[in-house]
């Protein structure tokens, strides 16, 4: 049914319709709007879970842990420094193979302070050993939600669902909210062979010596590289039960015999495609979405990159020092194909700085002819530096 | 196929069981039994901890067989033994001695009044015989064990009755007739042959003996009088201590002075003190070389009599002079009239050796009618002669065997390093031990020593908590007629609470405190007694010899050895 | 006598009249106290448990992979989040409508120090966990460095005793209050020395619905520097010299205290611990620490009035740290 709620409103009555039995969540902007969406849903008795309100980020994780180590479906969300508070839980979660899910509401790292969007928090852990998965838009944000949990429970392996801080959080969509009979028929109930039982006591969190650990990571990373294929079969079944194709490894757009493409993750995709549908007096392009970042989908995004000469990759993250995170990845990516793309790497919208249709005009223009294929800030205003920096 | 790791690297339950932490041991804990100083100590060598333990646990009657393997007479030791065993009891350092002479009396008693039997297999006819002379506690307690062997006995008493001095010495308020007539009657029955009126050197000799018997055991006791006189001065009426009490214990009359002076700081002594007071003597003194026993005097210094009896005696009025010997008799021709007494103790001399010092200028006179002496008896030589060469008492090692007469033992009063009841049994004992090794010609030597016993600094005190000694009825002075015992016998939960005071030193308690306390999971418990007794095994597999049972072990029961 | 063995112990393993909770094969130093008050609180918590362990000794020497020392569902994550993985396993259980019980653990530094936020939201949220603090004074596992549980004047590595130190500086937290005050329904102190009083306080706790929290005193021999097989004497010392009271709080009041049935003075436990050892050098400082942590016993002793009237009232029966001939044999 279709209506239009608040991208927070909406996540968590995705969440609920995934009937966790534990949220676990400590209040952090802009992530407040979506625990308190589901602490509406369990006052009013729609959604039965244990709501557990605790005293950090870092309690929030664990306790979510702690919950599916004992054989329950949870939940849990955060933000910025809530995010990196949780990090240490969250090496712990992926290692441990703990199918949770939760929501990144995206928000810059301190300092300076900024309570603004950006993508900072999740990148940061992006070897957490997750699987992390970008919306574009709060269609996305409930489909996708929706089948991380799906995706989670399948490969035994934690999925971070990650959504623009206000942009998507705090903006009203009208969208499809799929029924509770669809969800259920799609999300079987939960069952963890590994959980923690009296009747079969196992021990989890072992210590392993350097004879098995490289094993053991192996196993790991195996298991988020075998991800990529169970994330592609969820969003094919999800597209058979909705007819709505979200979810998957990348998606792209425009025209497909383009020779320049951009690549971005998250909300930027909806001003993109729009700014380039505007655009008709530019070069044809295709706009490439990169929705899994990890697993890292090398081979779909070679796919979808050959026959470009020219990537631009626009992403709100930066490696201080060493540039853009997405682009040095996505150009390592593609170095394998024979005639590879130069890739050029912007950082755009960082700590909330608006992200307007120009971009995309302001990003051709900036690898037009021979311009050197590195890293830049897209948006950077060079009257605003200190000498230092100039 | 090799080991895998596993999905998240979870473990499985209780998997670390392959994991061999015994390897790691230089030390092993180890049971291992030490005498308690009750065993220690105890000149018939009963095992007090192990049938306290009993007690505890209320199997009365084997607590009792426990006895009577070792002493066929506890209701009477358990009345008239000066119990060097709670002297010794390690519960001493804690609070007060396990109160042992009374569990004792209280099992004896329980057996005559349920009338239990002695546990004995039937002997055999073939079996040797072996001949007892003198069927006082010796000779009861070297038929029994001989008896108890699978020895045919031959028990020959000179008097018309077994017991010897039990029944012939030892007055009824310390020893009630039924219980001695109870008790040997017992022994009596058990196959034991009883001559009586058959005395040695009158109506047999020891060559008869020799010829007959597979091998002979002396109890004969000690039935003549030390001689007494001062500078050969003797009363014309003169009285020996123990023959007056024996006469009193036959008739049941005594002569009744009016005062009288009794020389001597022995049983004797203190019973005829008592039984003179008792048949209205007003005036009873004791004259002794030794001091009254307290916290504050060493042994060798004190009154040999039971610390108890002397206590009464006192109670009732019988005046002890300590530290006084008798100096001068003062008589109108040989009748009494007083005695001089002076200061006097024990001293070292230059060469180290205690001798008796009376210090002038501390003369006294006491008058008295009579002066008994009640210094001791020796070996009667009628018969024996021979064997005496002229000593008092027997030579023999400590089986009792005389030197060049292998066949021939003794124990009890007649070796003169002996003057209890209880060494009385235990020279019976240990003597049908020997006669059992000399008739089966065995090559090896018999084997009685409990061992050094368990220190109080080998237990660990931590684990037990302070409990009264128990309070048994004692006869008020006025209703003491010589007659009704003295003492009353312990309750059983009175009994029961001793066996749980019993620190069970050096034997193991069933504490659970090895299984409770081992940080490995190396002890574990049996549900039936393992080899050692014991309820718990060490898992060696796994015991790292950290040492923690052995120190937490409140008996002393666990010893650390070096692994090889 | 050396024991025979002919009693098949494998057998005799499985068929111990106590639930085994931690098995053997665990890798604990020799007479760690760690490991006996865990097994102590397993096996008196039975088999419905699911177990939180924070990082430490207890969790290194119990679960080296592919070998783990439990016989419970157990879990470890993180140093820090013992409380919240319980207060988490608690939740779920709850919401499958299970009667399990969750014990969540650690040593003094999980939970004095670096989970002490969690153990405290944890308990302020109410859940039906029991809480077990392993208190071993130092963190044992990195090496023997001091936490806030370490006690005055103790040596450690990161407060060593020196010609200017006289070991760590500051006092030893009073954990038990602090979680106490957050008004729990019980919290309770207790010692590896006094394994029936640990057994009465699991027992205890377990049937509590709510927070409960118990703080058991388990010296590490090699933290500490005695011998193992003096770990329950100097557990024992502790709580006798008064510096380690017994006590137990109901809603943040005290409900109970084992009274010392004869008080031992300090240095009676301190002399058998190296990490005490400067305090007995001749010198003003040594003898001045010496009476300050003297006076810290006495205190304990006032506060929670340990002292009985004689040593016959004072006598402890409850709390069993005496023994009976076959009290606990196998019926």
């Amino acid at each position: 049914m279709k209506q239009a709620l608040e991208g927070s409103q909406a996540i968590a009555r995705a969440v609920s319709l995934c009937r966790p039995q534990v949220v676990s969540a400590y209040p952090i902007t802009p992530q407040t709007h979506i625990v308190e969406n589901l602490s509406r849903l369990v006052a009013d008795g729609v959604l039965d879970c244990e709501l557990v309100s605790v005293e950090s980020e870092f309690s929030a994780a664990s306790v979510a842990l702690g919950a599916v180590a004992a054989g329950s479906r949870a939940y849990t969300a955060s933000s910025s420094q809530g995010i990196l508070l949780m990090s240490e839980v969250l090496f712990n979660i992926s290692g441990l193979r703990i199918p949770l899910v939760m929501t990144c509401a995206n928000r810059a790292l301190a300092a300076p302070l900024s309570i603004w969007n950006d993508q900072q928090d999740s990148m940061a852990v992006r070897d957490a050993g997750w699987i992390q998965l970008y919306c574009a838009d709060n269609q996305e944000a409930v489909d996708m939600t929706i089948q991380a949990y799906r995706i989670a429970e399948r490969c035994e392996l934690p999925v971070m669902v990650c959504v623009d801080g206000f942009t998507l959080t705090h903006t009203l969509e009208v969208l499809d909210l799929p029924d509770q009979q669809l969800v259920d028929a799609f999300l079987p109930a939960f069952h963890f062979d590994r959980k923690l039982d009296p009747a079969n006591p196992i021990s989890v969190g072992t210590l392993v010596s350097p004879e098995f650990f490289t094993e053991a990571r192996y196993d790991h990373h195996q298991a988020l590289l075998q991800s990529a294929e169970i994330i592609e079969q969820t969003r094919r079944e999800w597209q058979d039960m909705t007819g709505r194709d979200t979810g998957g490894l990348l998606g792209v757009a425009g025209d497909a015999d383009a020779r320049v493409g951009v690549l971005v993750l998250g909300s930027i995709t909806g001003t993109l495609q729009e700014a380039m549908e505007a655009s008709t007096d530019t070069e044809p392009a295709c706009l490439i979405t990169l929705r899994a970042f990890r697993p890292f989908p090398e081979q779909a995004l070679r796919d979808a990159c050959s026959g470009l000469e020219r990537l631009i990759v626009l992403e709100r993250a930066l490696s201080p020092g060493a540039g853009g995170i997405v682009g040095s990845e996505v150009r390592a990516a593609l170095s394998s194909l024979d005639r590879p793309p130069r890739v050029f790497n912007f950082s755009v919208g960082l700590g909330g700085r608006d992200v307007p249709l120009e971009t995309w005009s302001r990003a051709l223009a900036a690898v037009a002819g021979n311009a050197g294929a590195g890293f830049d800030m897209l948006d950077l205003e060079p009257s605003r530096l200190p000498q230092e920096a100039l | 196929m090799g080991l895998k790791i596993t999905r998240g690297s979870y473990a499985k339950p209780g998997t670390s069981l392959a994991f061999d932490t015994g390897s790691w041991r230089i030390q092993r804990p180890e049971h291992r039994h030490t005498a308690a100083p009750c065993h220690a100590a105890c000149p018939a060598g009963e095992d007090a901890q192990a049938w306290l333990a009993l007690v505890e646990e209320q199997r009365f009657r084997e607590a009792w067989e426990t006895i009577v393997a070792v002493n066929p007479l506890p209701a009477i030791t358990g009345r008239v033994c000066h119990h060097p065993c709670e002297t010794a009891c390690n519960r001493g350092d804690y609070d007060t001695p396990i109160a042992i002479h009374h569990v004792e009396r209280f099992l004896g008693d329980m057996a005559l009044q349920e009338g239990w039997d002695y546990p004995l297999a039937p002997v055999l006819d073939t079996a040797p015989e072996i001949a007892v002379v003198g069927a006082g506690p010796a000779g009861c307690s070297a038929a029994w064990h001989l008896r108890r062997r699978g020895f045919r006995v031959q028990l020959l008493e000179a008097t018309p009755e077994a017991g010897g001095l039990l029944r012939s010495a030892i007055p009824p308020y310390r020893l009630p007739a039924l219980v001695a007539e109870q008790e040997i009657g017992r022994l009596m029955q058990t196959g034991i042959r009883l001559m009586t009126g058959q005395r040695l050197g009158r109506d047999f000799s020891l060559d008869e003996l020799r010829d007959g018997f597979a091998g002979v055991f002396l109890g004969i006791g000690t039935q003549q009088g030390r001689e007494w006189s001062i500078d050969s001065a003797t009363p014309s009426d003169l009285y020996v201590g123990l023959a007056l009490l024996k006469r009193w214990m036959d008739v049941g009359a005594i002569p009744t002075w009016s005062s009288v002076a009794i020389v001597g700081a022995g049983n004797t002594a203190i019973d005829l003190a008592r039984v003179l007071k008792h048949a209205g003597v007003p005036e009873v003194h004791i004259i002794s070389h030794k001091a009254i026993p307290g916290p504050d005097v060493p042994a060798a210094d004190a009154m040999p009599a039971i610390g108890r009896e002397i206590e009464q005696g006192l109670e009732e009025g019988v005046i002890i002079h300590e530290h006084r010997g008798v100096q001068r008799l003062i008589l109108r021709g040989e009748q009494v009239l007083g005695v001089e007494l002076v200061h006097m103790k024990k001293l070292s001399d230059a060469s180290g050796r205690l001798k008796r010092v009376a210090f002038e200028g501390t003369e006294s006179i006491l008058h008295v009618d009579q002066v008994i002496p009640a210094i001791g008896q020796v070996v009667d030589p009628e018969g024996v002669h021979t064997l005496l060469d002229n000593r008092a008492y027997f030579q023999v090692d400590e089986w009792g065997q005389f030197p060049e007469r292998p066949w021939l033992f003794t124990g009890g009063d007649a070796r003169g390093d002996r003057g209890t009841v209880s060494e009385a049994i235990g020279d019976g004992r240990r003597a049908a031990m020997a006669i059992e090794h000399f008739v089966h010609s065995a090559s090896d030597s018999p084997q009685d020593n409990p061992g050094e016993p368990i220190g109080v600094d080998q237990l660990n005190l931590n684990y037990y908590e302070p409990g009264p000694r128990p309070a048994v009825a004692v006869l008020e002075v006025s209703g003491r007629d010589g007659y009704a015992e003295v003492e009353g016998g312990l309750e059983r939960r009175q009994a029961v609470a001793e066996g749980e005071r019993c620190f069970s030193c050096g034997d193991c308690l069933t504490c659970d405190n090895c299984w409770t306390l081992c940080p490995d999971m190396a002890v574990l418990k049996t549900r039936e007694p393992t080899t050692d007794g014991s309820y718990y095994v060490f898992d060696y597999g796994y015991c790292k010899g950290c040492g923690l049972c052995a120190n937490e072990c409140p008996c002393g029961y666990i010893v650390m050895r070096d692994e090889v | 006598m050396t024991q025979e063995i002919e009693i098949p112990l494998a057998e005799l393993r499985r068929n111990q009249p106590r639930f085994g909770g931690l098995e053997s094969g665990h890798r604990a130093c020799l007479g760690c106290g760690e490991a006996l008050a865990a097994r102590l609180v397993s096996e008196s918590a039975g088999p419905d448990v699911m177990y939180a362990n924070a990082t430490g000794c207890l969790e290194v020497f119990t679960t080296a992979w592919p070998d783990s020392a439990w016989q419970v569902p157990w879990m470890h994550s993180l140093f820090s989040n013992a409380a919240s993985i319980g207060a988490g396993m608690e939740a779920a259980l709850k919401a499958q409508g299970k009667a399990t019980k969750v014990i969540a653990m650690g040593g003094d530094g999980g939970t004095f120090d670096i989970g002490f936020q969690a153990l405290s939201g944890m308990l302020e949220r109410g859940h039906n966990v029991l809480y077990v603090c392993y208190d071993n004074e130092a963190y044992m596992n990195t090496g023997v460095q001091r936490s806030s549980s370490t006690p005055h004047a103790a040596a450690t590595t990161t407060s060593p005793a020196g010609s200017e130190s006289m070991g760590k500086r500051h006092l030893k937290k009073d954990i038990v209050s602090i979680v106490a005050a957050h008004h729990i329904p019980y919290a309770a102190t207790a010692s590896v020395a006094y394994p029936s009083d640990i057994r009465k306080k699991v027992r205890r706790a377990m049937g509590i619905e709510g927070p409960s929290f118990l703080h058991i005193h388990a010296p590490c021999p090699l933290g500490w520097g005695h011998d193992g097989a003096l770990t329950i004497e100097v557990a024992r010392l502790a709580v006798q010299t008064g510096l380690f009271p017994l006590i137990e709080l109901e809603r943040g009041g005290v409900a109970g205290a084992m009274p010392i049935r004869e008080v031992r003075p300090v240095s009676d436990y301190l002399g058998l611990q190296a990490r005490f050892r400067h305090l007995f050098a001749d010198s003003a400082r040594a003898r001045e620490e010496l009476e300050h942590l003297q006076a810290l016993a006495n205190h304990n002793i006032e506060v929670y009035r340990l002292r009985g009237e004689s040593r016959q009232d004072c006598m402890d029966s409850e709390g069993a740290d005496t023994v009976r001939r076959g009290g606990m044999r196998w019926a």
